[in-house]
């Protein structure tokens, strides 16, 4: 019996070997360039160019206007960023961004963070159901000040932190934006981070993304999973203070899909919340791939956010994200979406908006420890799918595997003694 | 039940002459309610023995019930929270080991009673105070002591048991008193905060003065428990006076190492006993954000559900008991519930499909568990180990508890609810190991778990038909040798009064062997 069971656990953890394998990554050269061609560093424009093969990622990250990621595949290793400062800069930007060889790009897609909402969630926390006179002014991440990024970008790491306040000199805030410029404290800031192979021995520091071995996953929850395709967004609220004592925050996001494409909203709902504790769906907002295309990008969150730094599970903030919203969607005037997709980009391109907003009924989400923290993916090509960890199908495949060996085991040892019993004894009668 | 209590307590005192010393009890007629041969009034005990644990369980789950009043009044996190309970299971490692050996050596069942009943009075009261004083570290002890009376009392309830039951119905009343138990759970869960909003409503706030009116109001059952507790041992006194019985224990010595002399089959109840409710109790207690996240449950459909395997396991005890009672067979019925269990976690765990099958199964195969494994302990312990044997099961079953709670909430913290569904799965699957095993040892060693009622019927009459041509045979050998011996004066006045039907002290009446033990016990 002894020998019938080592026999199964060899063929499980063989079993579980063969599970464990990852496919071969793919592996690409990741450097970032700040203000290319600018010597000032009051506006913040990011480029991040991801090598591959034998094609490119381009991420263009900017707070010029409204925060705004652009995502530019092209075919080709050696396409090159260019953007044209003084025309960025003057009131038609159309084209100031643009990728060359121009006929070597195959898609782009545009994520702009447009606004802010902050509304009154003590009945509902549900943004549709609030009545209109339950929100706060908007916060219009546009007219936000932007630190510089000079110093906050770790070449190494691949992190980058954009920081900005609602200092704005418009008082679009209302009432609220006094108590905000009496505190100073207000501050909204997003990171981005990119994947990469991370050169051997790199630690991992406590900074907002490191840069990850393609195909892992995030030390920190919500614990991601990437690929070298994609990089990651954090969205981040600190200090800033509540205008009401239920206040509830939701994010909207506006993205830019080229031409005939179209974006699709998905949810996935897994069994599995070993990555995430507690938390079984994923949403994600997919493209919908044109005739005979197979370019696709995706931006991927799972629907939690976390009150803490140091996110653990006690930390976690519900989130809900509502229905995709494909028109009457407008791009904020001013971004780069602007600049590389051309001015009247809502008649040319597929625009969709989505709201995603934090905190549920019971519960404060953000009052008591003012700090909130989202964080998703962008990325090119397929998202990426969790799968089960092998210890969960080793600690599976040996608790059911064990009954049923010794229940084998079991009945051949009775069966045996018995018949040596009845072997060995011939019956009285 | 008070007004039934009260009524046997008339009964009693109107009909109260004491019974002669030794007359036998079948001389003197007593109604059916005193009388401790029939029925009805074993029906008392029975519902007496039932409220003896209805306070104790009562107030252990007064913190779940007012778990958000008790985090805002006292102003503590969950972990301090969660603190109470371990507190409370910490000495119970300890003393539920001793607590049956008390009961056995130190304090007889009667007294043990209410000494047990008493430190679950005094501990709630402290805990009251606590809230009352805002002075949190006195609840925590407070919960201690209330921890070393409840689980002790819960021996010495099933001690009782066994000593007023230990015929056929012996199932059916540890089914009741699970069912008992349940009630004061479940009526605790749904009663405490409205009685919470009640005094709230009385005293036009909330605050820790509030929280310690509503558990010294919780404390009340604890004292109807104690008064359940003194009718019990004046009832048992009283039955051991006319029926001449033993205390509900033996006056043959155990020693400390009796645990060495723990059968095999002994030691795999006991497993299977720990894996099994370690992968129910903390279950529970961390489900309702489960259900919430994972089948989008509203928050009092999730507390509904996730007390749906303790209201379910109130009625089905009683029929699950008398079950087994009737079919016997006790491993396969434990087995059948290991196995259902194991699917409802595994269906909670891999599957979207509608949580309340899963949890219905998970009561039900919870209540069919309690009858069949608790008795089993009975067939494989001499009747004199039986309070150490079961004292020490749920001392273990405790420090289990106590253990894989803490590491649940690790386990969820860091990996989440699939993992830990596994997880309990692991050990459901090593609780099923061991009764598989224990089957297959009792199937080698031709043990008696298995067997059917009918079976265990026919040889119990075998038995007692073996031991009463035994006994002719002896009395045979007795005469001839008394016929061949000069008689001695005692040996001719004891068979002179045996000639007359007089009662032999019990020395001389005949001892039965061990078979006579077990064909007391089925």
């Amino acid at each position: 019996m002894l020998v019938e069971r080592s026999c199964v656990f060899l063929l499980l953890l063989w079993l579980v070997g063969t599970l464990a394998r990852d496919p071969v990554g793919y592996r690409r050269k990741v450097s970032l360039e700040y203000n290319p061609g600018l010597n000032i560093s009051s506006v913040n424009l990011l480029h991040i160019r991801a090598v591959g093969n034998n094609d490119t990622i381009h991420y263009v990250w900017s707070t010029i206007g409204a925060p705004t990621a652009l995502l530019v595949y092209t075919r080709s290793q050696n396409s090159t960023l260019h953007v044209n400062w003084t025309k960025l800069f003057s009131p038609a930007p159309s084209g100031a961004v643009h990728v060359e060889p121009t006929d070597s790009v195959l898609y782009s897609t545009a994520v702009i963070f447009s606004k802010v909402f902050e509304y009154n969630g003590a009945n509902t926390s549900d943004l549709f159901k609030v009545p209109a006179d339950q929100f706060y002014p908007t916060y219009n991440l546009a007219n936000f000040t932007w630190e510089s990024l000079g110093d906050k970008m770790n070449k190494t790491t691949l992190t980058a932190t954009f920081r900005g306040a609602a200092s704005g000199p418009e008082g679009t805030f209302g009432n609220g934006s006094i108590s905000f410029q009496n505190s100073g404290e207000k501050l909204m800031q997003y990171g981005a981070g990119t994947s990469e192979k991370a050169p051997c021995g790199k630690d991992s520091s406590q900074n907002m993304v490191t840069a990850y071995e393609e195909n892992s996953r995030d030390a920190r929850l919500p614990r991601l999973l990437h690929t070298a395709n994609c990089s990651k967004v954090n969205f981040v609220m600190s200090g800033v203070a509540p205008r009401g004592n239920h206040s509830r925050f939701a994010l909207e996001i506006v993205t830019v899909e080229e031409r005939e494409g179209r974006k699709q909203l998905e949810s996935i709902r897994s069994i599995d919340d070993e990555y995430t504790p507690t938390i079984f769906e994923m949403a994600q907002l997919v493209s919908v791939p044109r005739n005979h295309s197979t370019t696709s990008s995706f931006l991927q969150w799972k629907t939690t956010a976390y009150s803490s730094q140091h996110a653990e599970r006690a930390d976690t903030i519900h989130c809900q994200y509502y229905p995709l919203q494909t028109t009457n969607c407008t791009v904020p005037r001013s971004s780069i979406a602007h600049a590389y997709f051309g001015e009247d980009l809502e008649s040319h391109h597929a625009i969709a908006a989505i709201n995603i907003s934090f905190g549920s009924e019971d519960g404060e989400a953000y009052e008591e420890k003012r700090y909130l923290s989202w964080s998703a993916l962008i990325g090119f090509g397929e998202p990426p799918k969790d799968t089960f960890s092998t210890l969960v199908i080793a600690i599976l495949a040996v608790g059911l595997g064990t009954p049923v060996v010794l229940l084998v085991g079991g009945s051949i040892a009775a069966f045996v003694s018995r018949k040596k019993r009845y072997s060995e004894y011939e019956p009285i009668n | 039940m008070a007004a039934l209590e009260e009524e046997e307590r008339a009964l009693l005192g109107e009909e109260e002459p004491p019974p002669e010393r030794d007359a036998p009890p079948s001389r003197k007629p007593l109604s059916a309610l005193c009388d401790p041969q029939r029925l009805a009034h074993r029906l008392v005990v029975l519902a007496l023995m039932c409220f003896l644990g209805f306070g104790s369980y009562f107030c252990y789950d007064n913190p779940a019930a007012l778990q958000t009043q008790v985090q805002g009044d006292m102003k503590v996190n969950t972990a301090q929270f969660m603190a109470l309970y371990a507190w409370y299971s910490w000495p119970n490692v300890v003393l539920c080991f001793f607590g049956g050996f008390l009961i056995d050596r130190v304090f007889g069942i009667r007294w043990g009673t209410i000494i047990f009943s008493t430190f679950v009075c005094v501990g709630q009261l402290i805990f009251a105070l606590g809230a009352v004083f805002n002075a949190f570290w006195l609840m925590e002890a407070g919960r201690f002591v209330f921890g070393i009376g409840g689980e002790s009392l819960a021996v010495a309830q099933n001690t009782y048991a066994v000593s007023w039951f230990k015929g056929k119905e012996l199932n059916l009343v540890f089914g009741l008193q699970l069912s008992m138990a349940r009630i004061g759970s479940t009526v605790n869960m749904n009663i405490m905060g409205w009685v919470y909003s009640r005094i709230q409503d009385l005293l036009g706030s909330t605050g820790h003065t509030t929280l310690g009116i509503v558990l010294l109001i919780g404390g009340v059952t604890c004292i109807f428990s104690l008064l359940c507790a003194l009718f019990l041992a004046y009832l048992d006194r009283r039955a051991e006076k006319i029926l001449c019985k033993e205390q509900g224990k033996t006056g043959e010595v155990i020693k400390l190492t009796d645990v060495k002399d723990f059968s095999l089959s002994l030691w795999l109840i006991f497993i299977i006993c720990v894996c099994y409710y370690v992968a129910i109790f903390p279950f529970i207690g961390l489900g309702k954000v489960f259900f919430i996240e994972k089948f989008k449950f509203s928050s009092q459909e999730a507390s509904a559900i996730n007390s749906i395997v303790y209201v379910i396991s109130a009625p089905l005890s009683p029929v699950f008991g008398f079950l087994v009672d009737k079919f016997g067979r006790n491993i396969s019925w434990v087995i059948c519930s290991v196995v259902i269990t194991l699917a409802s976690h595994v269906m909670l765990a891999f599957t979207f499909w509608n949580p309340w099958i899963a949890m219905c199964l998970l009561g039900i195969a919870y209540s069919l568990l309690a009858c069949a494994l608790w008795p089993m302990v009975a067939f494989v312990v001499p009747e004199h180990q039986l309070g150490t044997a079961y004292g020490f099961m749920q001392s273990i079953q405790n420090l289990g508890l106590a253990v894989i709670a803490i590491a649940a909430g690790m386990i969820l913290d860091s990996r989440g609810y699939l993992f830990l569904e596994i997880f309990f799965s692991a050990c459901v699957c090593l609780s099923l190991i061991a009764v598989v095993m224990l089957y297959f040892v009792n199937l080698i060693r031709g043990g008696d778990l298995n067997w059917s009622a009918k079976r265990r019927e026919k040889f119990q009459k075998l038995a007692e038909a073996e031991a009463e041509r035994r006994e002719k045979i002896r009395r045979q050998n007795e005469d001839d040798l008394a016929k061949l011996q000069p008689k001695s004066d005692f040996s001719l006045r004891n068979r002179y009064l045996s000639r007359l039907g007089a009662q032999l002290p019990d020395n001389y009446a005949c001892p039965l062997p061990a078979l006579a033990h077990r064909s007391v016990l089925k």
